[in-house]
C-alpha cells in the first residue's frame, strides 16, 4: 500500500435547513479515492456525527449523491483526481431538494413527483394474471429500444438537482419523473397511456423544461431525461393534432 | 418515546419486505400496515444490488423438480427441503406477477419471451435477468406499487429490539429509532415479519451494502429464537481491492470474468488455480475462495494482500465489448481492468443461516413471521446464483399472506383494534441500552470494527479449524467487552457514529453465533470448511445446526445438530467420512 503523501483540503457544509455553515477537514490523498472515500475518511476519523448517505458502494443505489464542486454527482464512482481543484474539494448537499442534516436531503418532494407524473406501471386487467406467461415483446420493435434507453434510471436525484427549471419554479415535475413517464409510454404492456399523458401535461408538466439538457450532462449513468422529456412533448403534440393520440408514438 | 399501533408491522424494505406488504394489503385491503426500513424505501439492501437474475422454471424442458434437484445439491443435502420447494414452485409465479402486475421488463429473446441465461450449478438457463442490473429494475418498479399502497412508511428507521409479551408467548412489535431525528418509537403490531436481510459484513472484505448489520438476526437471538446453519457464509472469490480506506473494497467482480478466460494470478505473477482443480479458474465458487485464501495466506500475495485477476490476454477491446458495466466500473476508481489487471480477494457475499421458520414464514414464536436472508434453511449450505432474489421475493410474499390470515385468525378479520402489549418496560430498557454509548468515554468505534472484521476473516471465514475458531471466539467476547466501554459524541440525530456503534453490537453478537455453529460442525459442507474436518461427513447422515443464545455473558450461544429430513430427496449412498 503506498502511503498518503499529501492531503486534501475540504470545505463541507454542515448543518440544516434553516442555519449552514462551512467547516473546513483534511484528508489524506490517496492513489484510488473516490469522493465517498474522502467523506468516510472525514466521519470516521474527525467529524463523527457528519451525516451522510451512501449504500450499495458501486453505483447501484443512488443515494450517495451530493454536489461535488457546486456540481451534482454521485460519489461512490467519483474518483478524487476528477473534482479536485487546487487540492480542494467542496461539499454540499443536492441543490433544490430541503436538507435533513449536512450532507443529507429529504428526497420526498421527489419521489411524490415521480408518483404525480404516473411513474408507475398500471396493468391491464386481461394481462395481469399470474398464470400468464409475460407478454411477447420482440426486443428489437422500436418502442421496446425507446423504454429500455431510459429505464435503468437509478433515481438519484443528480438530474433533479442539475435543473436549473427545478430550481426555479417548485412545481415542475423534474427531469427523473418525467424520463419514468417516458418509459412507461412506450411500455406496450402498460394499460394507462392516457392518463399518464394528462398528468405529465397538467400544471409543472413536460412542457416547462427548456432542454438545457443539465440532466443528461449530469446523469451518471448515461440517461437523457431531456430526449424522453423531448418525446412526451411530441406524444403531446400528436394528441392536440389528433394524430393516434393513446399510443405509444413507435408501437 | 413515541408510541403507535398497527397490524402488521414489516422491518426492512427489501424484495422480502415490498412483497409482503403488497401480499398483505391484497389478501386484506383493511389491515394497517406500518413498514420500516433503514435506509431510503427501495433504495438500500441487497435485493437492488442483484446483478445476475431471478432462477425460475419457466417451461421448455424445464421443470420445479430440476429446479429443486440443483438447489439441493448446490445446498450440499442441508436445505429444508420443503422450503426449498416452495421456492421453486413459486419462483415461476413470482416472476410472471413481476412482469404481468408490477411492471418489471425483463430481456427477452428475439421471439419476443422471456430470455434466461445460464448459471453456474444448474442443469438448465432458467436465470431472468434485465441485462445485469436486474436488482435495479425489481426495486424500482415494487418500490412504485408499494408508495401507492395506504401504508405507514418509516424510512431511515432503525429496528433495535422485537418485544415479546410479558409471557414471552407472542411479539407484541418492535422498538424503533428514527435515525434522523433519533427519537425512540416503539409500535405495538399484532404481526410482525422480520426482513432485514443478512449481510455479512463483519468479514474484511464484504460486497453487502453499507446499511448492512444483521441487525434482525440479533434481534432474533436476543429474544432466544433458534438460528440454522449459522456457519453457512458464502464467499464470492472476486472482490475488488481497491487499498486503504475505499468503500469500493470487496464489492463484486462478476463472476462472468472467470468464465470468459480471466486469469488469477498470486503476487509472484503465477496462475495457481490449476493446482487445485482441473477446471482453474473456472471452478466453483468455493473452491476458488479456498485456493485464493490459502495462496493469500501463505504469503504469495499482491501488494494489499489480495491476488491478481487478469484479463488481458484476451484482448482489452473484446474485454471492453464483453463487459463494459465492470471495466467502467473498475475505471471509476483508477483501474484498468481490460488492460491491465486488478487486486481481488474472496469477499463475503450471502448469509445462508438465519431464522428457523416453517413454508408459511412463521417463527417460532407466535406474532413473529420471517422472510428473505434472515431466514435459514432455503439455501442448506450453499446459495446458487439466482436463488437470493427468488427467496427473498417468494418468501415476503407467503409471510405477507401469512400474516394476513394470523391477524384475522387471532384478532378478526377487521383487524385488531388493540395490539397486545409488550412486556411492561421493556421498550424502555431497550431504548436506554441503545442509547447507551453516549454516556460513555468517547472511543473509536471504527478501529473496533476493523478488529472484528480481522478476527472473522482470519479465523472463523474461508478456511476453519478448531484452535482459529476457539480462538476467535475468545477475540469476539473481548471485543464485546471493549464495545461495551467505548462511547460515541455528537447528539442523536443523524449520527453515522452511534449507528456505527449500534450496527457493531448487532454483528459481534451474531459473529458468535457463526463461530459456535462452525466450531461444532465436524466436516465440510459447501460454504463451510474445516480444515481439521475436510470430509463431508457423509451426505446420508446429514446435520444442520441450531443457534440459541442463552445468556448475556460470554460463550453464551448453544448449538445443537438436527438431521436432515429428506423428505422429497434422498441423497446417494456415499463412502463413509475418513476417520
Amino acid at each position: 500500500m503506498k502511503p498518503a503523501t499529501d492531503t486534501i483540503r475540504v470545505l463541507i457544509r454542515r448543518g440544516d435547513a434553516h442555519s449552514g455553515r462551512i467547516c473546513v477537514y483534511r484528508a489524506p490523498r490517496r492513489e484510488n479515492q473516490t469522493v465517498l472515500d474522502v467523506v468516510t475518511w472525514i466521519q470516521r476519523e474527525l467529524a463523527p456525527d457528519l451525516a451522510y448517505r451512501f449504500s450499495c458502494r458501486v453505483g447501484m443505489c443512488g443515494t450517495c449523491a451530493m454536489m461535488v464542486g457546486g456540481a451534482p454527482r454521485w460519489t461512490c464512482r467519483t474518483h478524487v483526481k476528477t473534482v479536485l481543484r487546487r487540492g480542494q474539494l467542496e461539499l454540499a448537499p443536492l441543490r433544490s431538494l430541503p436538507i435533513i442534516k449536512d450532507l443529507a436531503c429529504d428526497m420526498s418532494e421527489f419521489f411524490a413527483k415521480w408518483r404525480r407524473a404516473e411513474g408507475r406501471f398500471h396493468s391491464s386487467p386481461e394481462r395481469s394474471g399470474r398464470a400468464q406467461p409475460p407478454v411477447k415483446i420482440l426486443p428489437s420493435t422500436p418502442a421496446r429500444r425507446e423504454a429500455d434507453a431510459a429505464i435503468e434510471c437509478i433515481n438519484c436525484a443528480v438530474c433533479y438537482s442539475a435543473c436549473d427549471v427545478v430550481a426555479w419554479n417548485r412545481d415542475y415535475l423534474g427531469p427523473a419523473a418525467l424520463n419514468r413517464a417516458w418509459s412507461l409510454q412506450n411500455d406496450a404492456r402498460d394499460s394507462a397511456h392516457a392518463r399518464r399523458l394528462r398528468a405529465v401535461s397538467a400544471g409543472g408538466g413536460c412542457q416547462h423544461c427548456h432542454s438545457q439538457h443539465s440532466c443528461e450532462s449530469f446523469c451518471p449513468v448515461g440517461l437523457s431525461p431531456a430526449r424522453s422529456i423531448a418525446g412526451l412533448k411530441r406524444a403531446l403534440a400528436r394528441g392536440a393534432l389528433g394524430i393516434r393520440p393513446h399510443s405509444p408514438p413507435h408501437a | 418515546m413515541r408510541h403507535s399501533e398497527t397490524d402488521i408491522l414489516i422491518i426492512g424494505g427489501g424484495g422480502a419486505g415490498l412483497f409482503a406488504a403488497l401480499h398483505a394489503h391484497a389478501a386484506n385491503p383493511k389491515l394497517r400496515i406500518a413498514l420500516a426500513v433503514k435506509g431510503l424505501l427501495g433504495k438500500c439492501g441487497c435485493t437492488r444490488m442483484v446483478q445476475g437474475g431471478y432462477n425460475a422454471a419457466l417451461g421448455g424442458g424445464d421443470s420445479v423438480e430440476l429446479h429443486f434437484r440443483d438447489t439441493i445439491e448446490g445446498g450440499k443435502w442441508l436445505p429444508h427441503q420443503e422450503l426449498a420447494w416452495r421456492l421453486c414452485e413459486t419462483a415461476p409465479l413470482r416472476v410472471r406477477q413481476l412482469e404481468n402486475e408490477y411492471g418489471c421488463f425483463f430481456d427477452r429473446n428475439h421471439d419476443g419471451t422471456l430470455h434466461q441465461k445460464p448459471f453456474a450449478g444448474q442443469r438448465f438457463d432458467r436465470t431472468v435477468h434485465k441485462g445485469d442490473l436486474t436488482g435495479i429494475e425489481i426495486m424500482n418498479r415494487l418500490m412504485e406499487q408499494a408508495r401507492e399502497l395506504p401504508m405507514q412508511i418509516f424510512e431511515e428507521h432503525r429496528a433495535l429490539a422485537l418485544l415479546p409479551a410479558r409471557d414471552g408467548g407472542r411479539l407484541c412489535g418492535a422498538l424503533l429509532v428514527d435515525m434522523r431525528g433519533g427519537e425512540m418509537h416503539c409500535v405495538r403490531a399484532a404481526a410482525t415479519l422480520l426482513a432485514t436481510g443478512g449481510g455479512p459484513t463483519m468479514y474484511r472484505y464484504h460486497t453487502p451494502s453499507g446499511d448492512k448489520s444483521m441487525d434482525g438476526l440479533a434481534m432474533a437471538l436476543r429474544l432466544g429464537l433458534g438460528l440454522r446453519d449459522m456457519e453457512m457464509v458464502q464467499f464470492h472469490p472476486t472482490g475488488l481491492l481497491a487499498g486503504a480506506d475505499t468503500r469500493m473494497t470487496g464489492t463484486v467482480l462478476e463472476e462472468g470474468l472467470r468464465g470468459a478466460g480471466g486469469h488469477i494470478l498470486n503476487g509472484d505473477g503465477r496462475r495457481f488455480l490449476l493446482d487445485h482443480d482441473a477446471a482453474g479458474e473456472r471452478a466453483t465458487r468455493d473452491i476458488v475462495s479456498r485456493a485464493m485464501f490459502a495462496e493469500m495466506r501463505a504469503g504469495r500475495a499482491a501488494p494489499n494482500g489480495g491476488v491478481w485477476l487478469t484479463m488481458r490476454h484476451l484482448g482489452a477491446d473484446s474485454v471492453r465489448r464483453q463487459f463494459p458495466g465492470m471495466v467502467k466500473r473498475c475505471a471509476d476508481c483508477g483501474f484498468d481492468l481490460a488492460a491491465g489487471q486488478v487486486e481481488v480477494a474472496p469477499t463475503a457475499h450471502y448469509f445462508m443461516g438465519g431464522v428457523v421458520v416453517d413454508a408459511g414464514g412463521a417463527s417460532e414464536m407466535p406474532g413473529l413471521f420471517v422472510a428473505g436472508e434472515d431466514t435459514g434453511g432455503v439455501h442448506g449450505a450453499n446459495r446458487l446464483g439466482g436463488n437470493g432474489v427468488a427467496n427473498s421475493t417468494v418468501f415476503g410474499g407467503i409471510a405477507g399472506e401469512s400474516m394476513a390470515k394470523y391477524v384475522a385468525s387471532e384478532f378478526g378479520a377487521g383487524g385488531c383494534a388493540a395490539p397486545p402489549a409488550p412486556q411492561p418496560g421493556l421498550a424502555e430498557a431497550e431504548a436506554e441500552h441503545a442509547a447507551e454509548p453516549f454516556s460513555l468515554p468517547r472511543g473509536n468505534v471504527h478501529a473496533l470494527r476493523e478488529k472484528l472484521q480481522e478476527t472473522m476473516w482470519r479465523d472463523a471465514g474461508v478456511l476453519r479449524d478448531a484452535p482459529g475458531l476457539r480462538s476467535a471466539m475468545a477475540q469476539l467476547a473481548q471485543q464485546k467487552d471493549e464495545l461495551r466501554r467505548t462511547g460515541v459524541g455528537g447528539g442523536r440525530a443523524f449520527n453515522p457514529a452511534w449507528h456505527d456503534w449500534l450496527n457493531l453490537r448487532s454483528l459481534l453478537d451474531v459473529s458468535e453465533a457463526i463461530a459456535a455453529a462452525a466450531l461444532a460442525r465436524e466436516n465440510s459442507r459447501g460454504a463451510h470448511f474445516r480444515e481439521d474436518f475436510p470430509g463431508d461427513g457423509g451426505l446420508r447422515n446429514s446435520h444442520f445446526t441450531v443457534c440459541r443464545q442463552t445468556g448475556q455473558n460470554e460463550n453464551s450461544v448453544e448449538v445443537t445438530q438436527i438431521p436432515v429430513a429428506f423428505t422429497i430427496l434422498q441423497p446417494p449412498d456415499n463412502p463413509a467420512p475418513p476417520a
